[in-house]
């Protein structure tokens, strides 16, 4: 079991195997990472950058609309006198608000109830995981007809609410149904993450005789810190980036009446059908800047780590 | 440690083998033939129609022996797709544009003139309905030549229609509301409205242009008059919205019974059947306001500025819209010839009848505009917008 | 030292046996069944709309009207669903056999290697997250373009070997695991990747476990780069989620058709699901291995 520390040849051996080690550890850490650097930085940081240069032009499809310059701050000015640019912020904010407790909440939920011994568990585990499963696109052709005017949610409940027809309704039917087939993808996470825990803590806590929701409430639910962060930031930016739904159920035009435009929805229109990428582009920056700012304080909220 | 970095390799190496396989198995299928290779692409009209439409690619590919044209069709988003092609200088030679995209393409200099290529090959665009072939003009540029087109038409439930005493399809606007009063009176349809109108400016247009309004003055009282009886039927309940009725678009109305009168084009005649196939109805020609006006919904076939068989690709660009090529695809009885001097499938006159009068469904500042437009009446349908207002915020948007 | 309290280790959540707690077992059993049931009802919406015509699609009914498999046949004939089933195969394995060790690999270094620039390039990596496909879309597209990379797989490959979020969560799950395995291995003399290997990537198989269904499942699903990249004009390359949208067009949805699709592009993502989801077994990692 006992091992030599190895002697190096020069100055003096303590000093140099401790750099030594530090200068390998290094070295590794950055072969480990290398890769995935790479393909990020050509594919995700290089076309940020892209973004953050065309949003100071007037661009096209085929690149500086000719005969054009550098426009300063133009195109930012435009898009925040644009008022459905304003509604598509206030749009998006509101659905992550709401959308991502919800998920983390049902997710987590689920996870906890189908950790525990109960039977029928993987029946119950397909079962939840299941929405999650179908595409995006299948899920809200299934929505749609689900949430129909005269389909089967109003045949349950009664009335003829058009839930995703009616601009008060839309956008929460959209949460509702983002939550309902996220939550299984969190429940996912949630369920990893406390195999992590070893289970000395609950026979601990057992032995103490502490109470069900005590042992969740002051063991389980900080012990789960690193979770909760991942699913906060990983949710809480698919939340702001939501598209796919909104763009099946309103046609692409952001409707009925402006309340399921997003921001995403916003730069595509910008982008694909006005080919105005410029201010498409300066969308895309406000966005990052925004997620930015919001991860860094989650990060020095809920992400500071005593480990590691 | 062999045995450790052993899997990795491996899985690594695979990984490259896989991607260099799937190269090479793409490339070799596209060096065939010596003659000058184009491509043509549109989106997808469904895998039959896609199917009888490389008959008539075959065609032209078996009469001209020096060019080979390979069709392939883009699914799902054609716009997206086609704009990052456009931006990669690698698009199609020849390829669907939508009447109201036009010109933001072509602004956008991803399209190819062709005045040059009309004038040398002396082709003839006389036999063209003039709005649709205006629809493809920038100026004094064109940029495409309409395929096949489609205005709007009276579709009625026949059974309806007769259980009402109606005799035919109503051809004016005072028809239109005697009718669908009839229609409420006599409790026709039970389980909707008499009408069902799309709460989209893509319908309420013609409707304005037939009563003498225009895009350039959008705040005038025509337009202003048109929009409110448009409007104005929704809110006596002689008509509802698709939403309303609980489908999704009035096609689907008039095959589910829940309205008897409803305003689409050509596509609905093989929907119907397909679909519906118990309902009878039948089609008569749009109504007119104080004039016969239309809207005309058509594609083109556009040359990319970045091809590099231009003189190939405008063979098959003429040879598809000529009256040879066109009469080609119209035998399949599928679409309707935007030429006069084709024939089309039997009972389609009600639409070709607007051929004269209909326009195109273009305007400027397209996107941003027609947006507006849609949400903007939304609101004016629910009562929280006035029409001025959803007006007013058109016509600045028009002017870009 | 563990016998004398085996139901509360064995079951940390339900409460002690008293009457109540029984009542209680039949009330969380009937509300989770019922839950599960309504979760299951859009599935047995599409396996229905897939034995009808595509007129009877329009109603509401639960049970078809008349009964047909054409659409299954049709599916299975008239197009192509064997290769394409085959391609999304061919995909979602390659992409998360190597997605996921390159995720780990990093993950692990993120979490427990030290080296300078580590929380930069970290927030780096987690600032990728916030870039939306739709903005990337142009330059992406582009650059594979120029390097001939489009028109098969290989591009869209190269841009599925990472993801930020199997990255992010492989370092969340490696900063939970108590820093005695690696000193134990250090102590036995195995270098950084021998350590990851042999000491780390086990104990982490509930993170990789639930990565890997969710990279399969993401890959099989993926819609908008395949489409971009080589979906256009080669059906042979057609992953499912292409093939299915052959059924949808401008005004007309083959429903049938298109149900009968989904179901067969949702059975493979459910077998490896059912497969993989035994690793969050309370218990299982934690015996022999920890404690």
């Amino acid at each position: 079991m006992a091992t030599t520390t190895p002697t190096e040849t020069s100055g003096s051996p303590k000093r140099d195997s401790l750099l030594g080690a530090r200068v390998r550890e290094a070295g590794w850490g950055y072969a480990f990472v290398l890769l995935p650097m790479v393909i990020f930085g050509i594919f995700f940081i290089y076309p940020l950058g892209y973004a953050i240069y065309i949003s100071f032009y007037e661009w096209g499809i085929l690149g500086k609309a000719p005969g054009t310059g550098n426009v300063g701050a133009e195109n930012y000015r435009t898009l925040f006198d644009d008022p459905i640019f304003r509604r598509a912020i206030r749009n998006t904010i509101e659905f992550t608000v709401v959308v991502v407790p919800l998920e983390m909440a049902l997710g987590l939920l689920i996870a906890l109830v189908i950790n525990a011994r109960i039977r029928g568990r993987l029946f119950f585990r397909s079962a939840f995981y299941f929405p999650s499963l179908v595409s995006s696109a299948a899920i809200t052709a299934i929505a749609i007809y689900i949430l129909n005017a005269n389909g089967l949610l109003n045949a349950i409940i009664g009335g003829n609410q058009a839930w995703f027809g009616d601009p008060s309704t839309a956008l929460w039917s959209i949460v509702g149904l983002n939550a309902w087939t996220t939550a299984g993808t969190v429940m996912l996470f949630y369920l990893a993450a406390l195999q992590s825990i070893s289970t000395d803590v609950y026979e601990a806590a057992a032995i103490d005789g502490t109470s069900t929701w005590r042992t969740f409430w002051r063991i389980t639910f900080p012990l789960l810190k690193p979770a909760h962060f991942f699913v906060l930031v990983v949710f809480g930016i698919g939340a702001l980036k939501i598209f796919d739904q909104s763009f099946i159920v309103s046609g692409g035009t952001g409707g009925p009446v402006y309340s399921t435009y997003t921001v995403v929805l916003y730069i595509y229109n910008e982008a694909f059908k006005s080919a105005n990428f410029g201010v498409a582009a300066s969308a895309g920056v406000v966005m990052f800047v925004a997620i930015l700012l919001l991860t860094l304080i989650q990060r020095a909220t809920v992400g500071r780590t005593d480990i590691g | 440690m062999r045995k450790v970095t052993a899997v990795p390799a491996v899985l690594l190496g695979l990984a490259l083998i896989a991607v260099v396989v799937a190269a090479a198995t793409a490339q070799a299928r596209t060096e065939k033939t010596q003659a000058t290779n184009i491509t043509l692409s549109g989106w997808s009209a469904g895998k039959t129609e896609d199917d009888l439409f490389q008959q008539v690619v075959d065609k032209f590919n078996s009469t001209h022996p020096a060019i080979n044209v390979d069709y392939s069709v883009i699914n799902g988003d054609y716009t997206t797709a086609m704009t990052a092609r456009f931006a990669a200088q690698n698009p199609p030679d020849v390829f669907y544009v939508d009447s109201a995209r036009l010109s933001t393409w072509a602004k956008q200099g991803v399209l190819q003139p062709l005045n040059s290529y009309i004038k040398a090959s002396k082709y003839d665009t006389s036999k063209f309905y003039p709005g649709l072939l205006n629809a493809f003009k920038v100026g004094k540029n064109v940029y495409g030549f309409p395929k096949d087109w489609s205005p709007l038409a009276v579709e009625i439930n026949t059974a309806m229609f007769a259980k009402a005493g109606i005799k035919r399809a109503p051809r004016t606007w005072a028809e239109l509301t005697a009718d669908a009063q009839k229609l409420a009176s006599s409790n026709a349809v039970p389980d909707g409205k008499p009408i069902c109108l799309n709460p989209d400016w893509a319908r309420m247009l013609a409707f304005i242009y037939q009563n003498k309004g225009s895009l350039a003055k959008v705040q005038s009282p025509a337009v202003t008059q048109a929009v409110n009886f448009y409007v104005g039927l929704i809110k006596k309940g002689l008509a509802a919205t698709p939403t309303q009725l609980g489908v999704g678009w009035p096609g689907e109305a008039l095959g589910k019974e829940k309205a008897a009168i409803i305003f689409e084009g050509n596509w609905v005649m093989p929907y119907m059947p397909a679909n519906f196939p118990q309902v009878k109805f039948g089609v008569g020609p749009m109504v007119k306001g104080k004039v016969n006006a239309n809207l005309g919904f058509t594609v083109s076939y556009s040359l990319a500025k970045a091809s590099k068989n231009k003189q190939a690709a405008w063979r098959l660009l003429s040879w598809l819209t000529s009256k040879v090529g066109m009469q080609t695809w119209m035998a399949y009885g599928l679409a309707l010839p935007s030429r006069s001097d084709v024939k089309a499938k039997a009972g389609r006159q009600a639409f070709l009848a607007s051929g004269p009068f209909s326009r195109g469904w273009a305007f400027p500042n397209f996107d941003a505009t027609y947006t507006i437009m849609n949400n903007d009446l939304q609101a004016v349908i629910n009562g929280t917008m006035t029409t001025s207002q959803m007006l007013a915020d058109v016509a600045s948007s028009l002017k870009g | 030292m563990l016998q004398t309290s085996t139901s509360a280790a064995a079951d940390p959540y339900l409460p002690s046996r008293a009457r109540s707690a029984i009542v209680g077992k039949i009330v969380l059993y009937g509300l989770l069944t019922a839950i599960a049931l309504l979760y299951f009802t859009p599935f047995i919406w599409t396996l229905s709309t897939s034995l009808k015509t595509l007129p009877d699609t329009a109603n509401f009914n639960f049970i078809p009207h008349p009964f047909t498999t054409a659409a299954w046949k049709s599916v299975w004939t008239d197009y192509d669903f064997k290769r394409y089933a085959l391609n999304s195969l061919f995909l979602a394995v390659v992409i998360t056999t190597l997605n996921l060790f390159l995720a780990a690999l990093g993950g692990y270094a993120f979490a427990r290697l030290r080296f300078p620039g580590r929380e930069i390039l970290f927030l780096l990596v987690l600032g990728t997250l916030m870039i939306p496909d739709q903005l990337r879309l142009i330059p992406v597209f582009v650059m594979l373009t120029n390097w001939h990379l489009i028109g098969n797989f290989s591009g869209y490959i190269l841009i599925s070997l990472v993801s930020a979020v199997n990255l992010f969560f492989m370092r969340q799950y490696f900063l939970t695991i108590p820093k005695d395995f690696e000193e134990a291995a250090k102590l036995d003399g195995a270098g950084f990747f021998k350590t990851f290997w042999r000491v780390m990537l086990p104990l982490a198989a509930p993170a990789i476990a639930a990565l890997a269904i969710l990279q399969f499942q993401g890959t099989w699903n993926d819609f908008f780069w395949p489409l971009i990249l080589f979906g256009q004009g080669n059906e042979d390359l057609y992953t499912m989620q292409l093939g299915l949208v052959q059924f949808t067009f401008t005004y007309q949805t083959l429903w049938p058709q298109l149900m009968a699709g989904s179901i067969i592009a949702i059975l493979p993502i459910l077998v490896i699901f059912l497969v993989f989801q035994r690793f969050f077994i309370a218990g299982v990692t934690a015996a022999g291995i920890k404690g």
